[in-house]
Formats: structure tokens, C-alpha cells, sequence
């Protein structure tokens, strides 16, 4: 079922159409709030937050070809709620709503981050990172293979200080960005 | 083309990482909770957005009250929230006051509490347990208003 034919559905009552949007659209909303280093509670609760968005703005999605977009731009700013919000950051009630103004629901732009999220581009992603020197590889690996593990946890199996796997984190992510770019370039 | 803009940002990476390393796969019970989500849609309704509180809010702390405001394009839902023991309480302002008749629910992902509207607008519901909440009103003659879901943690 395609998601026009999906969302259509869902609108006119049919619960076998909603559960294959989620079925197609699990992995990916778990991924993205998982990646804001959430634990499994607050990711469950992200995820559940962006389904509740869309019950509500079912009715407003006007281009069904982007339901991905919108899901997940929409799952990666009710992660990053809860985020700022372990990290003491003084928010209301977590009303500082987390949605796209459904307004223009069916109008998101295709997030760039959604294409790298298939499994191609997986592939490729994967394929980048085997080209990468140390610690970068090995963090990549690492952090993939230990979803749950702390910073801590995965400072002390990559050998260095806990302080610096947040910085190592960030120069080895734009080293892959850049090779990923850099791949494009060449024809 | 480029597919991959330096706005690409690191939790996205992250995710694609994740995801096609295919070693942190969907809990079953958040599968199972998102199918059910589906029982919560009103299809009718105007769902009432977050708005600007009426007053300024100080600092957050768990004995004082948090205001939230939700408009549609006719009515407004203020709400006062406390929590205690881990639970939540609401207070509620319709308004301008609907007609009589006019049912409010308060919705959980687990429960709802039915209360019927005092002639002035007013509601509240005690004892919430913490999380997702929506607020419809049930009007008689008009159709139901439904404030976005929103997450309340004490």
C-alpha cells in the first residue's frame, strides 16, 4: 500500500492501514530519537508523541509522498524536548509544542537526513565509515553496536577520557559528512 | 544534486548509523502502543493549539501551578496544572463558556474522565497519572474541540 493509499485509509476508519504506517515508520522514528542518547523510557515516549501528532494531523497532510519527512522532523523535535528537558533546561510543561504547524503539515521539506535513512544509502553510510581512520571507525562501530551504553561505557571500551568521546563524537561525524559530500562530488 | 547538504545534522547521522546498523531494533510494546494511538483520533474534531499563556510563568517547580493555553478559532481552553504525589491535576477555564450541555473529557493514553461543564466554563479532574493529555469538548450543537496532546510530567 503506497502512503497516499496508506494515509487515505487510516482517514476513512481503517486500523489495518494506520498499523502499516507504523510498521513502515517504527525503525525510523525509534532511530531518530534514540540518536538524541534518550533512554529507552523517554525514547518510547518521543515516539509516541510523534503518533499522537499524527492522529491529530491526519486530516492536514496534504502531500503523502513526505509523511517520512514530516514523521521524523516531528519525532527529532519531541527527542530534543525531552533532551534539553533531562539536561535541566527550564521549559513549560513540555508545551513548547514539538509539531510542525499543521497548517502546513502536508508542506514539510523533505528533511535531507530522511534519504540517508535507507537502506542504500545505509550501505553507503556503512562503506564510509570502513574507509575512516581510528578512533573514528571503531567509535562508529562501537556506538551502533552498544545502543544502550553510556558515554562512560563507551569512553572506557575506545581507551579514552569520558570528556572526550563527546568531542571525538562530533569531529568524527563531520569527517563522515565530509567524505559523504565528497563522494557526491565525484561523479 | 547534492543528497547530502552540510545541514545534515549529527542526530540524523546518528540515526542512519543506528538504524542500518540494525542492532537497536523497535521495543514491541512501542509498536504496540503506536497502533493503538489510533483509537485516540477524533475525526471531527478542531484540535485547539498550544497559545501563549495569559501570564508570565516563573520558575518551574513542581508546587506551582503551570499555565497552558490551547486557542481554536472560537474557544479557548486555559488550564491550570499541579502535581502531587506523582500525580497530576487540572483546572480548567473554557472559554467564552459554551452552550449547556457541553461534555469535557480529559484523555490519557490509559483513561479518560468525563465531566460535565459548570455554566461558567469550568472543569477539573484529579489524580491524572503523568504523561499524554488532551482535553476535548463535547459540544451539543457544534462540533467537538480537541486541545493537541500534550505531555505533563510532575
Amino acid at each position: 500500500m503506497s502512503d497516499q493509499h496508506g494515509i487515505s485509509a487510516a482517514l476513512a476508519g481503517d486500523q489495518a492501514a494506520w498499523d502499516m504506517l507504523v510498521g513502515r515508520f517504527s525503525g525510523l522514528l525509534w532511530s531518530a530519537v534514540r540518536a538524541y542518547d534518550l533512554s529507552a523510557a523517554d525514547a518510547a515516549d518521543a515516539v509516541q508523541g510523534t503518533w499522537l501528532r499524527l492522529v491529530e494531523s491526519l486530516h492536514t497532510i496534504r502531500d503523502p509522498d513526505r509523511i517520512g519527512s514530516w514523521l521524523f522532523t516531528t519525532a527529532k523535535r519531541e527527542a530534543s524536548l525531552l533532551s534539553r528537558r533531562n539536561r535541566g533546561e527550564r521549559l513549560m510543561a513540555d508545551t513548547e509544542h514539538a509539531h510542525p504547524d499543521p497548517a502546513r503539515a502536508g508542506q514539510v521539506h523533505p528533511d535531507p537526513a530522511v534519504t540517508v535513512l535507507t537502506a542504500d544509502e545505509g550501505r553507503r553510510l556503512w562503506r564510509a565509515v570502513e574507509e575512516m581512520h581510528e578512533p573514528c571507525r571503531s567509535l562508529f562501530l562501537l556506538m551502533a553496536a552498544a545502543p544502550d551504553a553510556g558515554v562512560h561505557q563507551l569512553a572506557g571500551r575506545l581507551g579514552m577520557p569520558s570528556g572526550s568521546y563527546g568531542p571525538t563524537r562530533g569531529r568524527c561525524l563531520n569527517r563522515l559528512r565530509t567524505m559523504l559530500t565528497a563522494q557526491e562530488a565525484t561523479p | 544534486m547534492t543528497r547530502h547538504p552540510p545541514s545534515i545534522d549529527d542526530e540524523s547521522l546518528i540515526a542512519a548509523l543506528r538504524l542500518t546498523g540494525g542492532h537497536d531494533p523497535v521495543p514491541a510494546h512501542v509498536s504496540a502502543a503506536a497502533r493503538a494511538v489510533y483509537g485516540l483520533r477524533m475525526p471531527g474534531a478542531t484540535t485547539a493549539q498550544p497559545a501563549a499563556t495569559p501570564t508570565p510563568v516563573g520558575v518551574r517547580s513542581a508546587d506551582e501551578p503551570r499555565l497552558l493555553r490551547f486557542a481554536a478559532a472560537e474557544l479557548t481552553v486555559d488550564l491550570e496544572v499541579t502535581s502531587m504525589d506523582g500525580l497530576v491535576d487540572l483546572a480548567g477555564q473554557v472559554s467564552p463558556p459554551p452552550e449547556a450541555g457541553t461534555r469535557v473529557e480529559v484523555r490519557t493514553l490509559h483513561l479518560t474522565e468525563s465531566r460535565e461543564l459548570s455554566p461558567t466554563g469550568q472543569f477539573a479532574v484529579t489524580g491524572l497519572p503523568p504523561g499524554w493529555f488532551s482535553v476535548v469538548c463535547h459540544r451539543p450543537e457544534h462540533s467537538s474541540v480537541a486541545t493537541s496532546w500534550t505531555r505533563i510530567r510532575p
